[in-house]
C-alpha cells in the first residue's frame, strides 16, 4: 500500500506522546540492536516501557503523509545538567534525510527546552549518519572498543558531546533552518 | 572467595550493611559517590545498595577482620558482554592499598565467574591516579574522558571511563604477579598453624 501526500502537508516533526509508544517500539524492531537502551536486555515490550520511563522528552519525525519516520528522545537529564540525545530513523534512505534534515532543529529544541549545558550522543561505527551536519559539532570523548556484536560483528561505540557554548556558536553562523 | 596475604575478598552479608553504610557516609567522599550526598535512611539502605547490581563483594582486612571496603559487579549487560565496576573504601583504609588490591582480586573473579569480555569504571579526575598504575603496565585501558561530566561540591569534574578487557587481564604480568603471590601465600598458610602460631615442617595431619 502506498501513501499518498496530504495536500498542503510538509514533513517536520512535533512533541512525542504516549500515542507513539507502537511507532517507537517498531522502530527499536526495526534497528535492532542499534538502539541499545532498548535492545540490551531484548525485545520484551514491557522492559521497554520500564525504560521508556528514563526519557525526559521526545520527538518525533513525520513525512508529508503524517506517518512517523523517526524519533529523538532526550534522556538521563539530571543534576550535572548534562542530556543524551538518542536519535533513531527507519533504515530506509527517505526517512533518514529526513531525520538529518530535521536534526538541527532537534538539537535546537534540546537546548532552549532544557538547561543542559552539554548534550550527549552515543553510537555504535555501523549506525547510519542522522545528524547530517550537526555530527562533525560533536566531539568523541570516550571509545568503547569491540563493545556488542552487530550483525555478527563486534562494533566499537562512542560517546560524543555537543557543548552548548559550541552549539550557540554554530547557531549564530547558520540560519539554524532545515534543510535538506 | 580470594584469598592475598593482606585481604579476603568475600560476597557480602546482610551483618555487612552497617560496616557499608558507614563507609558510604563518609563526608568525605560522600558527595562523590553515587548518592551525591543524599544516603538513604539505614533501613531503606539494603534496596538502595543492590538498585542495578548483580553482586557486591567485600574486602575484609586479613590482620583485623575488618571490612576496608567493597566492589559492586553493576549494570551487567549481557548482550553486549560486560558490566561496571564500583570501588568504594573505608576512610581509614584509603592509600592503604587494600581495597586496589582487593580490585585485583575482584577483577580476576568478576571474569573467572562471568561470561563478561569487559570490566568497566568510572572515575572523578581526583581519584584516576589509582588507576595509573594498571593503565601503565597495559592490564587497564582509558577509554576516555568526559569532561566536565560531575557537579561534585559546586563544581564541575572529569569522569575517565577505564576499561579491563577479558583477554587482555588474562595476559597481563599484573595478574600474573598477582597469582603467583596469591598462590605462594595459600602454600605457605597451609602450613601455619594458627593456634600455635608456628609453621609446620610439613603438611598437617588430616585427621
Amino acid at each position: 500500500m502506498t501513501e499518498s501526500p496530504i495536500p498542503g502537508a510538509q514533513p517536520g516533526w512535533r512533541l512525542i506522546s504516549a500515542a507513539d509508544v507502537p511507532f517507537v517500539y517498531e522502530l527499536v524492531t526495526l534497528v535492532d540492536p542499534r538502539w541499545w537502551r532498548f535492545s540490551r536486555k531484548g525485545l520484551e515490550p514491557s522492559i521497554l516501557l520500564e525504560n521508556a520511563q528514563s526519557v525526559a522528552a521526545g520527538v518525533i519525525i513525520h513525512n508529508e503523509t503524517g506517518r512517523p519516520v523517526a524519533c529523538g528522545v532526550l534522556t538521563d537529564a539530571g543534576a550535572s545538567t548534562t542530556g543524551t540525545l538518542e536519535y533513531f530513523a527507519r533504515p530506509d534512505e527517505r526517512s533518514l534525510s529526513l531525520a538529518r534534515q530535521f536534526a538541527p532543529e532537534i538539537i535546537r529544541a534540546a537546548f532552549t527546552g532544557s538547561p543542559i549545558r552539554r548534550l550527549y550522543h552515543e553510537r555504535f561505527e555501523g549506525d547510519p549518519d542522522v545528524l547530517g551536519e550537526m555530527a562533525n559539532l560533536f566531539e568523541v570523548e570516550v571509545t568503547y572498543p569491540s563493545f556488542a556484536q552487530v550483525a555478527g560483528r563486534l562494533e566499537q561505540r562512542t560517546v560524543s558531546a555537543l557543548t552548548r557554548e559550541r552549539f550557540s556558536e554554530w547557531a549564530a553562523t547558520s540560519t539554524g533552518e532545515a534543510h535538506t | 572467595m580470594i584469598t592475598t596475604n593482606r585481604i579476603v575478598l568475600r560476597p557480602v552479608l546482610p551483618s555487612d550493611y552497617l560496616r557499608l553504610y558507614a563507609i558510604e557516609s563518609d563526608p568525605a567522599t560522600a558527595l562523590t559517590w553515587r548518592y551525591r550526598g543524599a544516603m538513604p535512611p539505614i533501613e531503606e539502605y539494603e534496596a538502595a545498595l543492590w538498585k542495578q547490581t548483580q553482586q557486591i563483594m567485600v574486602v575484609e582486612g586479613r590482620d583485623t577482620g575488618t571490612v576496608v571496603g567493597y566492589l559492586q559487579l553493576h549494570d551487567l549487560d549481557l548482550r553486549a558482554g560486560h558490566g561496571w565496576v564500583s570501588l568504594y573504601s573505608g576512610p581509614e583504609h584509603r592509600g592503604s592499598g587494600l581495597v586496589m588490591e582487593g580490585g585485583l582480586a575482584f577483577t580476576e573473579w568478576a571474569f573467572n565467574e562471568w561470561p563478561i569480555r569487559w570490566l568497566y569504571a568510572h572515575s572523578f579526575e581526583h581519584n584516576v591516579h589509582s588507576f595509573e598504575s594498571g593503565i601503565r603496565r597495559g592490564s587497564a585501558v582509558r577509554l576516555g574522558v568526559l569532561r566536565e561530566r560531575m557537579l561534585v561540591d559546586g563544581e564541575f569534574t572529569d569522569v575517565h571511563v577505564i576499561g579491563i578487557e577479558r583477554e587482555r587481564w588474562f595476559a597481563s604480568t599484573v595478574r600474573r604477579r598477582f597469582n603467583t603471590l596469591r598462590e605462594r601465600e595459600n602454600r605457605s598458610s597451609a602450613l601455619f598453624n594458627r593456634d600455635t602460631q608456628e609453621y609446620c615442617p610439613r603438611e598437617p595431619d588430616k585427621d
